[in-house]
């Protein structure tokens, strides 16, 4: 593409990368390409993001992620990540709601092995 | 189960919007346009906020878009912004530290590791649904009877703390021991700093600690809460 449009693309640049068209143009290319890369990773890191806030949520009520999401899968609640996590947010009460009838619907393992506790190590304090 | 649900939610819904439950309080100052649900932060102490936090609503309801200036806004917006299809991303108000709850946690006899990822998860924020990693939405956590922080094992002559003065041969190394005896405070921040997030942001949230020596701490005045500790072998057994 001609200077102009890379220069237009090259706003808010650092240094030389955004007034000199050899390295504006090498610049602009990259940010094209982490542009291009980054449109599919936001989707990935907006879903990690959901998952966080909606283990948070939970947290404060005793439940993890995992057991709660196992819970609303074996109920067929089909609410996505993005709406648990706005919920959990804005309507706490709503989200105490689904958090109670995950834990009915799914209490915990009860076939969790723990590991062996250690023989108790001297502490000094 | 889920029937039962759905048909409780929308009258959920309904007392949410009449009014807001008087279990939870509403903080912050309100310059964005939310719709008529009032922003209710969780957290684990209600009482606290009850007691600490000031409201301060603007004259006007700005969740609904008054009829002269429909013309400028979608047809979607009219009755106010998204936050059902956007993620939410907090405003500046969403994190004033004045704002911030304060914690204190005594040092006395807990391992010092458990110790230190209780407390940077509180100060990280993480404890928090409504968590984002690029801002500051955590709290504050004062740490007192720091020299009496314990290690398991042989740690205390055996664990060495190292640093670097940057010229050649400059290494300088100290067990835990010494530096106990040397900087007690310095311990526990070492293990804190550890746990956060190294960058601008993780530096500002180590800001966020506050380490004493003895069971003494100036911070009386912003009426700190204990800090709650859900890790059940934090504390040394004898």
């Amino acid at each position: 593409m001609n200077k102009a449009k890379v220069f237009k693309l090259a706003k808010g640049f650092r240094g030389r990368a955004k007034n000199c068209i050899r390295i504006a143009r090498e610049r602009v290319e990259k940010a094209l390409q982490y542009s291009y890369r980054d449109r599919r990773n936001k989707k990935r890191d907006m879903r990690s993001l959901w998952i966080q806030r909606i283990n948070a949520g939970t947290r404060i009520h005793s439940v993890n992620y995992g057991n709660f999401m196992h819970g609303l899968m074996k109920e067929n609640i089909q609410l996505n990540r993005k709406v648990l996590s706005e919920l959990s947010m804005h309507e706490p009460l709503s989200f105490k709601a689904l958090v109670d009838i995950s834990r009915n619907a799914f209490p915990g393992n009860k076939n969790v092995v723990h590991a062996p506790r250690k023989v108790s190590i001297p502490v000094d304090v | 189960m889920a029937i039962l649900c759905s048909s409780s939610s929308p009258s959920m819904f309904a007392a949410q919007r009449a009014s807001p439950s008087p279990a939870f309080s509403t903080k912050g100052i309100f310059p964005t346009k939310f719709p008529g649900i009032s922003f209710v932060v969780t957290k684990p102490i209600a009482a606290v906020s009850n007691s600490r936090s000031f409201q301060v609503r603007c004259q006007k309801d700005l969740s609904v878009v008054p009829f002269d200036q429909r013309w400028m806004f979608e047809e979607s917006e009219a009755d106010g912004p998204d936050i059902w299809n956007k993620t939410w991303y907090p405003k500046a108000a969403d994190h004033v530290n004045t704002d911030k709850p304060w914690y204190i946690v005594d040092a006395n006899e807990k391992i010092l590791g458990r110790l230190a990822s209780t407390i940077a998860i509180y100060i990280r924020g993480k404890n928090l649904a409504t968590y984002t990693p690029s801002v500051d939405m955590g709290a504050f956590v004062i740490v007192v009877n720091a020299e009496k922080v314990a290690v398991s094992g042989k740690k205390r002559t055996q664990k060495l703390y190292r640093r670097h003065s940057g010229r050649p041969g400059g290494m300088k190394v100290e067990t835990f021991n010494q530096l106990q005896q040397r900087i007690p405070e310095r311990i526990i921040e070492h293990a804190v700093r550890g746990m956060l997030p190294k960058g601008r942001l993780g530096r500002a949230l180590f800001n966020h600690l506050k380490v004493y020596k003895g069971p003494e701490h100036p911070h009386q005045a912003q009426k700190p809460v204990d800090l709650p500790i859900r890790d059940k072998r934090i504390q040394k057994q004898t």
